[in-house]
This record gives C-alpha cells, structure tokens and sequence, in this order.
C-alpha cells in the first residue's frame, strides 16, 4: 500500500515538473531595448528581483510570465529602483527602451498604458 | 420383334417433338414482348418512372449540400472563428520566438558553446602543455571553430529579430489581419455558394424534364 501511494506521489510531482516547464504555458515576451546602443549594455537591469544578463548590441527579448513586472536598476545603498512596470500578455511581445545615459535610467514606452505613463504594454 | 422396335420408337419419337411444339408456343408471345420492348421506345410510364426515381435520388443529394452550405456560411461569418485563427498564428510564432529568445533554451545553448571556446582558447594561450607548433594549431582550430559559432549565433539574433518583428506585425495589425482572415472565409463561402447554385441548377433541369415529359392522353 505504502509502495503505491509513493508511486502515486512521484508521478504526481513529476507530472507537475512537467506541466510546469513545459513551453508555450502562460507567458509572454519582454523586448529590452537600450539607447544609445553598445556592444554590451553596462547598465545593470532587473526584472522584479533578477538581475538581467549585458544586453547585446542594444536589444534583448526575453519570454517571462504573464502579469506585471517591474524594471529595476540598481538604486542607492544596495536597494532596488524601479523604473518602470511591463504589462506581459500571453503570446505578446511588450517592448521597452531603456535610456541607459540618464541617471536614473529612463523607460520610454512603445505603447503606454492610457492611466499611466510609467507602465508599458504591448 | 423386329418389326415392333421401329414402331415403338417411332411412336416416343412423336410424342416428343409434339411436347417441344407446345412448350414453344406457350414461351412465344412473352419472348416476342420482351423482344418488342428492347428494340422500340419505353412506353411513356416506364420514362416517367425512370425521370422520376432519378430526380428522387437527386434531391436528397441537393438537401444534403443546402445543409452543409448553410454550416459553411455560419463558419464563414464568425468573427469569432476569425479570433481564433489569429491567436493560433500567434501561438506558433511565439514558440518559435520562445526558442530564441534570449533566454530560452536555443541561445542559451549558443551562450554555452561560445562560453566553451573563449575558455578553451584562454586555456591554450596561458598554458605550456603542448609544443609551440602544437599550440598553434590548435589555437587555429578553436579560433575557427569560434568564428563559426559566432555566425551560428548571429544567425539565431536574426532568426530572434525576425519572429519578435513578426510578432509586433501581428499585435499592430491585428484588426487589419482580422479582416484579412474574413475575407478569406467570405471567398469560401462564396465558392460554396457557387458550388450549390450549380446542383439546384441541375435539379431544376431534371424536374422541368420531369414535368416536361408528361404527356396527358389525347393532348
């Protein structure tokens, strides 16, 4: 008995760890473009709390879960600024222009929300 | 006893040929009717059976397409069918893109095997495991090995931009699409219609050959 509610329990989890990484669930793409454009974006970005890897020659997309995200960059004393938020839409594509000059960074949204200007969606 | 085997057979013999005179006489008139029938015209009830048993197959045909029409002209009108077909073109594009983007699972595979070269060559360049010629080819090796895995990756940057473009034409376009995928639909329907305008066409021939071919008598 105790052999099959383990089997039980294993196929279960296992089932979930598919249906959790499995591609095309519930998300959308984040388009990250940088001004001016560099090789390599020195500029540290986050979306929520994690951290993005150098976006390359000035664009990067990146497929994320759907709902709002927030754009951060590196604030003072260690903490976190946002500066902006991202609408992702499943199978949409939310595009944003970071300008990377301006301290702090500045998004400029391709398309805004109508109630705010601070919040991009796609 | 010579004499009587003649006779007797004589006697069976007519006895036959008089059976098979009265068995072709009783088959005659049916086999000159039926002979009668085959090489003159079908009497004016037989044609109008046969136009009628032929018009009365066609119409459960022609009922048939009314009702798949009309199925086809409902589909075509939906707009909601229309939705769907775009969110489909979405949904493939948007795995196709999730594949590139930057952070799935192809580039990041690109990201490795390039991180795995520039390694190999840092190694090669420090190190003093191998002769100098030794070093050199195969410094060579891995720089050419770089230099194709770096247009490997460029390839996919553009297969990235390509999908992510596409993906914007559908998001900003997608009222114009929508009406793109509409007509498309109406054409279909159109052809359907087309299609059986034909069949009640042919039916009407066949009922006005129907009623044509009817010929009261003495009219």
């Amino acid at each position: 008995m105790r052999r099959v509610l383990g089997l039980a329990l294993s196929a279960l989890i296992v089932g979930a760890l598919i249906a959790a990484c499995r591609p095309g669930g519930d998300s959308g793409y984040v388009e990250i473009k940088t001004v001016p454009v560099a090789p390599l974006t020195q500029t540290a970005l986050y979306i929520d709390s994690a951290k993005l890897a150098p976006i390359k020659k000035g664009s990067a997309i990146l497929r994320e879960r759907v709902g709002t995200l927030k754009l951060q960059t590196d604030g003072f004393g260690g903490t976190l600024a946002p500066i902006c938020d991202i609408v992702v839409r499943h199978n949409r594509i939310t595009t944003v222009t970071v300008s990377v000059l301006e301290r702090p960074p500045r998004c400029q949204c391709r398309y805004s929300a109508g109630d705010a200007a601070r919040t991009c969606v796609s | 006893m010579m004499t009587l085997v003649p006779r007797f057979a004589r006697g069976a013999g007519s006895r036959a040929i008089a059976a098979a005179i009265f068995t072709v006489v009783l088959a005659l008139p049916g086999s000159l009717a039926r002979a009668d029938n085959a090489g003159g015209a079908a009497s004016p009830v037989e044609e109008f059976s046969r136009q009628l048993e032929a018009f009365q197959k066609s119409v459960p045909d022609l009922n048939k397409s009314i009702q798949e029409t009309a199925g086809t002209i409902d589909s075509a009108t939906d707009v909601e069918k229309a939705r769907a077909e775009i969110d489909k073109l979405r949904e493939t594009v948007s795995q196709l893109l999730g594949a590139v983007s930057d952070n799935g699972p192809v580039s990041q595979m690109g990201v490795k095997a390039l991180d795995h070269v520039h390694a190999k060559l840092k190694e090669l360049a420090t190190g003093t495991r191998f002769k100098p010629e030794e070093r050199q080819f195969l410094i060579d090796q891995w720089r050419t090995l770089e230099v194709q895995t770096e247009a490997a990756t460029k390839e996919l940057d553009d297969a990235r931009a390509q999908f992510a473009g596409l993906l914007q034409t559908l998001q900003t376009n997608e009222d114009f699409i929508g009406e793109l995928i509409e007509i498309r639909q109406a054409q279909k329907a159109l052809e359907v219609i087309r299609s059986l305008t034909h069949d009640i066409r042919d039916a009407s021939a066949q009922l006005n050959k129907l009623i044509g071919g009817i010929k009261p008598p003495g009219v």
